[in-house]
């Protein structure tokens, strides 16, 4: 094979070359894997010697014993939305509401966070360069942490789960949005401001229409991922359907809790066809 | 003739060190048709795009008819801007939206930023687009969406955005570049109208020296960013067409003008007819 090329006085291409070299490298690559593999299962150490088979057999026996007490008031102080399913009709709206802040503080921003908007001067640069690390430190923290943070600082309870479920999903959809506007065909903007519109009308005329698509679509795809997350909230002290998980393995309400994951399984589920379904439509 | 257009000294120079224009200086009088001409890079785009400030000049200046270009800021140059129409080689409509919304734009330049986020076009903006459209012959694609149309048809509706600004100025950055032979006499016939009727002052850089002898009455070369040539289509022979093209150009021709701009259709007048008759309402985004 190489001959072809070692007769013609030309380099024998890398493709027809096996050399040691290339193959011990592609070895070591597998050995470092395996080894950093092997190093952290030792530094994690995982200790199962109180894992007890029996038990975890009958917890999942008893997970699917489900409690249908939950779906009814318990006393007489207790109203529909002390329910399983009032508080999973509580959970869903903690999303959604956490969701339309969210909104509302990340489309402005957004347009401060767009390069092609905010490019050309330097005080405005400044903003956007701002505005960008904010988004990024913002996203950066978890959402269960900053569930957690505003728990300690305004209370436990829905108004920690809503706002800190708000404020880290102004990181991400600031950041989904800003990036549609510095996706969009700068032609328009060129010609706008050619007519003599200001700033203001060129944001007007030539980007919103060509970010309403993105907008929806990016929105759509948190309202989905923040409902998704609602129900995990009250675990950390955000409110909703969480609490009452949490009791019910505190109190080893297995009953309950087996059909909690399975109203929040529904859930998710439906959300799943609903998100997929309007952007079918919409888009 | 007066000077629509002062350009003194003008220097632009990008951050990247490049000298996109190199010194240019000239004069062009009301009426006259100046086609641009050079290879890629010679800085033709950049020229245009410096006298409505799209390119901020380095250094040098610029008087639009008496107004300082290059020194005014603010609404000042905004004022100057709407008196400059410009059309672009990718035609730079806003793709989603309806081609009368389009042709409206146009006007953004003498509307207050509220009627602009209110959508509420005046009357008479509304009749003027439909009259506009009417001009370029698609007054029937008023409500159709701007990117379903023709390449040609796009830039027509870019020649009533722009003749929507009342403009004494056009400016063309390569308006046929995108288009194949038929559709890119039918807009440099547009042009040469407004030109003529309108006694609008056209600079529109070309890429075919077929086209520019065909339809301007002054050429200016740019090589390097410098003017190379400037004086009457004709005389550009051989010796000069090498000097700005190079010694291994070879001219090539642009297939022969079919079409002509068709008056206005009898669909159009009806339309027109129709659009002053409904009292003028808000113009609904038509998305197809």
């Amino acid at each position: 094979m190489a001959e072809y090329f070692t007769a013609r006085g030309l380099p024998v291409p890398r493709e027809l070359q096996r050399s040691p070299l290339t193959d011990w490298r592609r070895l070591s690559v597998v050995a470092v894997a395996i080894l950093v593999f092997y190093i952290g299962l030792r530094i994690v150490n995982p200790d199962l010697s109180r894992a007890n088979p029996a038990y975890a057999a009958n917890v999942i026996l008893e997970l699917f014993k489900w409690d249908t007490s939950i779906l009814t008031p318990q006393n007489e102080f207790e109203t529909f939305w002390n329910t399983a399913e009032g508080l999973m009709i509580a959970t869903i709206f903690l999303g959604i509401v956490a969701t339309g802040f969210s909104i509302v503080v990340a489309i402005p921003l957004s347009f401060l966070g767009a390069r092609n908007i905010m490019g050309g001067h330097p005080v405005t640069a400044a903003i956007y360069v701002l505005v960008r690390l904010i988004f990024t430190i913002v996203r950066s923290i978890d959402v269960l942490i900053v569930v957690i943070i505003c728990g300690v600082l305004i209370g436990i309870g829905t108004a920690a789960g809503v706002v800190g479920l708000a404020f880290h999903n102004v990181g991400v959809l600031g950041k989904l949005y800003s990036e549609a506007i510095e996706g969009i065909d700068p032609g328009p903007l060129e010609a706008i401001t050619a007519t003599g519109a200001n700033r203001f009308q060129v944001i007007w005329t030539a980007v919103i229409p060509q970010i309403v698509n993105p907008y929806i679509s990016f929105t759509i795809y948190r309202l989905d991922a923040n409902v998704r997350l609602a129900p995990i909230l009250g675990y950390v002290g955000g409110g909703g359907i969480g609490v009452l998980f949490f009791q019910s393995i505190q109190l080893l309400a297995y009953g309950a809790a087996g059909l909690i994951i399975f109203m929040i399984v529904i859930t998710v589920a439906a959300m799943d066809f609903a998100s997929a379904q309007i952007r079918r439509r919409l888009l | 003739m007066a000077a629509v257009l002062q350009i003194k000294d003008l220097v632009k120079v990008y951050p990247s060190g490049t000298r996109g224009i190199d010194g240019i200086s000239l004069d062009v009088h009301r009426g006259e048709f100046v086609v641009l001409i050079g290879l890629s890079g010679s800085g033709k785009s950049t020229l245009l795009r410096c006298i409505n400030r799209l390119v901020e000049p380095t250094s040098g200046s610029i008087v639009f008819d008496g107004a300082d270009v290059t020194g005014a800021s603010g609404p000042e140059l905004r004022r100057i801007r709407r008196r400059i129409g410009m059309i672009f080689q990718q035609f730079n409509l806003v793709r989603r939206t309806s081609v009368l919304s389009n042709t409206l734009a146009g006007r953004l330049g003498y509307r207050t930023t509220w009627r602009t986020i209110a959508g509420r076009p005046s009357a008479q903006d509304v009749i003027a687009a439909f009259e506009n459209l009417g001009r370029v012959g698609i007054a029937d694609k008023a409500y159709a969406r701007a990117d379903a149309l023709s390449g040609g048809q796009q830039q027509r509706v870019g020649i009533a955005r722009a003749l929507m600004q009342h403009p004494d100025l056009m400016l063309a950055d390569e308006p046929v570049a995108s288009l194949d032979p038929a559709t890119s006499h039918s807009v440099m016939k547009y042009l040469e109208e407004i030109n003529k009727k309108d006694g609008i002052t056209v600079i529109c850089s070309l890429h075919f020296l077929s086209l520019a002898r065909r339809y301007g009455t002054r050429v200016i070369a740019l090589k390097g960013g410098k003017v190379a040539f400037d004086g009457k289509p004709a005389d550009i022979d051989e010796r000069r067409f090498k000097e700005i093209y190079g010694e291994d150009a070879v001219e090539v021709e642009i297939g022969p003008e079919r079409s002509t701009p068709q008056p206005m259709s009898a669909t159009d007048a009806a339309l027109l007819a129709m659009a002053e008759d409904t009292g003028h309402g808000p113009v609904p985004d038509i998305k197809t």
